[in-house]
């Protein structure tokens, strides 16, 4: 996770690169440092430095890590060529290195050619079964090819090692949803709540996950997690306030005609309709006739 | 008694300089040769790696236990401590010593040898080099004063007894210099230098990352844990904020 200050120095250098101001080194580097995606910058300043012999013999030893960094943009801008020159110099200074291996088996992968970037991934990992960029590439390119299967076989493969990388809790929650398979992903939603509590991001997907599978009792536990989120958020949320009224009408629906016990634990339900008319009034007021009716036909069916 | 000795100018600067300038020489020649030494056997066990994410996991589960609903966390916890293959738990017989383990691993042991090696031999050299050329005269004065139990730790090579504890000898300077040019080093070499001894004596004494150890600890804590969902408490404090938010 980026911090905000570490935010404000990338915008801040790259507004100054773009305007013509120095600092691209800089820029470059910081970006290598928090694994931020901006290729096409990269890939532009990159290409700056590196055409210029001074500018290149100015970073002295760097220059290689350099080269690494423009490949990979140059691959991810699709400029194939530009990124194949650039790895064979690579190759040529570097000949038995495991990343320049790396970066040899993704630009196969860049250039469509599946099964030799399978195979050349194969064999880098048989040398070094720990390193998880490549099991991640491999994932990536079985979602790329189409093959959500086997996507989720390596995905499960590199979370039985590396348990902790949330952010692959959250690939496999969301190949889990778009296939349907609600359970899996409610589980891995709630490992990604178990490390990262206070992100209302994943609240909310796991409500909506519990609300999808239905049955009282996750509806209950999916309005519980919409209010957490409201909680979280300070109330602005407008999806999670919908959730919550969404979840009372259906919680509703189910419990009609039996006793109303824990009708009186529903009480946010109105206050964020009240929350949501006054959102609505401020942010799109031509929108406010839909959002009353739509409420109204909610509460009618209680 | 405190006679004011005037020291040579030339103590200044045949010891005092010659010695620190020797002494960052040192310390930037031990940091390239242990990055040279640095074999390239950086491959970290694939047990211990998944081992210690176990760990992570473990802990962050027992930190937000309570965000969780129950029955996730109840099936979590018999996955972590299930008696036959719940992953923290560490059958009796495989619960090695350690310190066995780490001396039968013939890279790790090597490396240790080297690490220890690298910051050993530089200090003995520097030491006994000090202690031929530059003993037996005052070489400079701290300028506050000090109790007389520092005498025999400054005032090693000096024989006299009446010297003021003030005027210290130049062992004393090189073991100012080795504590303290540790902040210079960071600012020539980058923030990663070998230099660290202080630190590294530190580490030493705190030796012995035991994963069965701290598997077996936190199966115990989470055995402890008792779960009590937050949610409730959630819902009522969302009504406060919308109430707040809507009036």
């Amino acid at each position: 996770m980026v911090s905000k200050t570490e935010e404000d120095q990338v915008n801040r250098l790259e507004s100054q690169v773009e305007n013509g101001g120095g600092g691209e080194w800089e820029y470059l580097c910081l970006v290598r440092k928090l694994k931020l995606r901006r290729s096409y910058n990269v890939l532009k300043y990159g290409l700056s430095i590196l055409n210029d012999p001074k500018k290149r013999s100015a970073i002295g030893p760097e220059e290689w890590t350099l080269y690494e960094q423009v490949a990979a943009a140059a691959m991810d801008c699709q400029r194939l060529d530009l990124a194949k020159d650039y790895v064979k110099v690579l190759l040529e200074k570097f000949p038995e290195s495991k990343r320049v291996g790396r970066l040899e088996a993704m630009l196969l992968e860049a250039m469509g050619l599946w099964e030799e970037a399978e195979k050349a991934y194969s064999s880098l990992l048989e040398d070094n079964e720990l390193d998880p960029v490549i099991h991640k590439r491999r994932v990536a390119m079985a979602k790329a090819q189409g093959n959500i299967s086997g996507a989720i076989e390596w995905l499960n493969k590199y979370l039985e090692i590396f348990m902790v990388d949330h952010d692959a809790w959250r690939e496999l929650a969301e190949i889990y949803v778009s296939l349907q398979m609600y359970k899996q992903a409610a589980f891995c939603y709630e490992e990604l709540i178990l490390s990262q509590p206070t992100i209302p991001l994943y609240h909310l997907a796991y409500a909506d996950v519990l609300y999808t599978l239905g049955g009282l009792e996750n509806l209950h536990m999916a309005y519980k997690y919409y209010a957490s989120t409201i909680d979280l958020t300070g109330g602005k949320h407008t999806r999670a306030l919908f959730g919550i009224c969404l979840c009372t009408s259906a919680i509703d629906q189910l419990t009609r005609g039996r006793n109303k016990d824990d009708k009186e634990n529903l009480q946010l339900a109105p206050l964020s309709a009240l929350a949501l008319g006054k959102d609505y009034k401020q942010r799109a007021p031509n929108k406010v006739s839909m959002l009353a009716s739509t409420l109204r036909s909610l509460k009618l069916s209680s | 008694m405190a006679e004011d000795l005037v020291l040579d100018t030339a103590i200044r600067d045949w010891v005092l300089i010659p010695l620190s300038v020797v002494m960052v020489l040192i310390g930037i020649l031990r940091y390239f040769v242990s990055k040279l030494m640095r074999s390239s056997n950086q491959v970290p066990d694939p047990k211990m790696v998944k081992e210690g994410q176990v760990i992570i996991r473990a802990r962050n589960l027992r930190a937000a236990a309570n965000y969780i609903p129950a029955k996730s966390f109840r099936a979590r916890r018999v996955y972590f401590n299930n008696e036959e293959n719940g992953l923290l738990y560490v059958p009796k017989g495989q619960a090695q010593n350690p310190q066995a383990q780490m001396f039968s691993d013939p890279n790790m042991a090597m490396d240790m040898m080297k690490k220890n090696l690298s910051m050993i031999i530089p200090q003995t050299l520097t030491y006994a080099w000090v202690n031929f050329f530059f003993s037996g005269f005052v070489a400079a004065k701290i300028p506050f004063p000090l109790t007389q139990r520092f005498r025999s730790m400054l005032q090693n090579g000096i024989d006299l007894s009446t010297v003021d504890v003030s005027y210290v000898s130049s062992r004393s300077w090189y073991f100012l210099n080795l504590f303290g040019l540790r902040g210079l080093f960071s600012l020539i070499l980058g923030e990663e230098n070998a230099t660290d001894d202080t630190q590294r004596m530190m580490q030493m004494s705190g030796f012995g990352f035991d994963p069965t150890k701290s598997l077996g600890a936190e199966k115990d804590s989470l055995d402890i844990v008792q779960h009590e969902w937050a949610l409730p408490k959630f819902e009522r404090r969302a009504e406060a904020v919308l109430k707040k938010l809507v009036s």
